[in-house]
């Protein structure tokens, strides 16, 4: 795992109404590699994304932080799709999601794509573009959290 | 319902995108692509919007080898003894996440099962692989295909139709068989009209770069899987025709008894039926039959019948005229005797 950024909201912006609020946001993958013990339990192994192969199963996992002394309110994050990975899915947060690019932004099921042909089909985990988690309420100061979604290597 | 959202557009997103990823095949993302994942956080403190947030990671798409050999068509190549050339087709596909090379291996299976039924009895002679050209006649084999070891720089999801030519020995049996295994094994891609490299699979630590990972199935007996090749049997099965001669007599009179209960005396006539039996796969053609006359019998001209049946062992002693005689010889040609199937020539003489 490499973290190429992590970048502090001081060293971005330097409006001075702002240096006291930080949000750190951590963003990590691991792969998912499901074993058979002897006895035929199933164990989920979380690894490092040193192996990647097509068809292996990604868990991103977005870890955030609000650093500040304010709390961060309207507080959204936002994760577009790498294009070699297919979505796959988010556990119980439910974000919204977006399959056109991050236009429309809907739960997977309320949301549809234009077949080449004109019509509309409703969309699949495979249309996914952007996710999107926002928050109904402010991050206090010092509070953290984490959100995560599944992927696919195409 | 589709909700567009206005409070979320008036926020600036920072959409940062994944590296540049390769085109998604079914073999899945070119290896050595990296993938980049970018979140991005909006937020407010006291009314006011801050500056946008952002957090990647990035993994790199390691080489996943896999490739299938698979015999095309499912039957057994029908071949008759002597045949050259003979053809059985293999389809060879890559389905790893990179360009390759691989090298070929068309070996002999020696005695087992065959795969598609019948026990390996025998070896093909002088086998060669070619590759199916897009000229020519595609899928068949022809002059246009090209003799090869390796297929050179097949494409992720690319396939190449493969032929095992070999010869078949002559003297076999019908349904002899020989078995064939095409084994091919993935080598380095990259460099056009060359073989490349052989490939190891990565041991012990993962780096951060681009690893290799087998992950083909097992092919036939001795080809296991994760070992970077592929493999699959086909065969040739002898068609051929079995031929089995029968000869009977009977009389038909005398000069005495005329054809009532007729007595082999001299003067009778005795009516040679020589019934040829086709117990194999293939029909015999231009069956020729000579049956010299015995010394006591006068061969009785205008008599013989070609091509006749046979009910069960009864000889029917129908067919057409036909055949010649040249002392003391009778003869005569049967245009084809089908698989399975028994015909006669027929014959009278007159005991001396």
């Amino acid at each position: 795992m490499r973290k190429l950024l992590i970048l502090l909201l001081a060293t971005l912006a330097p409006a001075p109404a702002l240096a006291a609020n930080q949000v750190a946001l951590d963003n990590s993958v691991f792969v998912e590699r499901v074993t058979t013990d002897a006895s035929g339990k199933q164990r989920v192994l979380l690894e490092e994304p040193k192996v990647v192969v097509p068809g292996d199963r990604l868990v991103f996992v977005l870890n955030y932080r609000n650093a500040g002394g304010e709390p961060a309110d309207k507080f959204v994050i936002t994760n577009p799709m790498p294009s070699a990975v297919r979505f796959a899915g988010a556990g119980d947060a439910s974000p919204i999601v977006s399959v056109d690019g991050g236009k429309a932004w809907g739960a997977l099921d309320t949301l549809s794509v234009i077949q080449p042909d004109g019509t509309r089909r409703p969309a699949q985990p495979a249309d996914v573009t952007h996710i999107r988690w926002a928050f109904q309420k402010p991050i206090p100061a010092g509070g953290s959290g984490k959100v995560m979604f599944r992927g696919v290597v195409k | 319902m589709t909700s567009k959202l206005t409070y979320w557009g008036s926020i600036g997103l920072a959409v940062a995108f994944g590296a540049a990823a390769g085109p998604a095949y079914a073999a899945g993302t070119t290896a050595g692509t990296s993938i980049t994942n970018t979140a991005t956080v909006n937020y407010q403190v006291g009314g006011v919007a801050q500056g946008a947030q952002t957090a990647s990671d990035t993994f790199t798409v390691d080489r996943k080898i896999n490739l299938t050999v698979a015999e095309v068509g499912t039957v057994t190549t029908n071949v008759v003894p002597g045949q050259t050339n003979a053809v059985t087709t293999f389809q060879l596909t890559n389905n790893s996440n990179e360009v390759l090379d691989f090298a070929l291996v068309a070996s002999q299976i020696t005695g087992g099962t065959a795969s598609h039924g019948g026990t390996d009895t025998f070896d093909a002679t002088n086998v060669r692989i070619y590759r199916d050209s897009t000229s020519g006649t595609v899928g068949s084999w022809d002059a246009a295909d090209t003799l090869v070891t390796y297929v050179d720089e097949l494409a992720a999801d690319a396939s190449a139709t493969l032929f095992v030519v070999a010869d078949i020995p002559t003297g076999l049996a019908n349904s002899a068989v020989a078995g064939v295994t095409l084994r091919a094994t993935a080598r380095e891609g990259g460099t056009a009209s060359t073989q490349g490299a052989a490939i190891t699979e990565t041991t012990g630590a993962n780096t951060s770069g681009k690893d290799t990972v087998f992950a083909d199935t097992a092919g036939v007996t001795g080809d296991t899987a994760r070992d970077g090749s592929h493999s699959d049997n086909d065969d040739y099965t002898v068609q051929t025709a079995t031929l089995a001669v029968t000869k009977t007599s009977r009389v038909i009179s005398d000069p005495f008894n005329n054809t009532t209960n007729p007595k082999l005396i001299p003067g009778a006539v005795v009516e040679y039926c020589i019934a040829v039996a086709n117990s194999g796969s293939a029909a015999a053609t231009s069956v020729a039959i000579t049956d010299p006359v015995p010394g006591q019998l006068t061969f009785n001209a205008g008599t013989i019948l070609l091509n006749g049946t046979v009910t069960g062992s009864t000889c029917n002693a129908d067919g057409t005229a036909g055949g010649s005689y040249a002392a003391p010889n009778v003869s005569g040609t049967i245009a084809t005797i089908a698989a399975g199937a028994t015909r006669t020539l027929v014959f009278r003489a007159t005991v001396n």
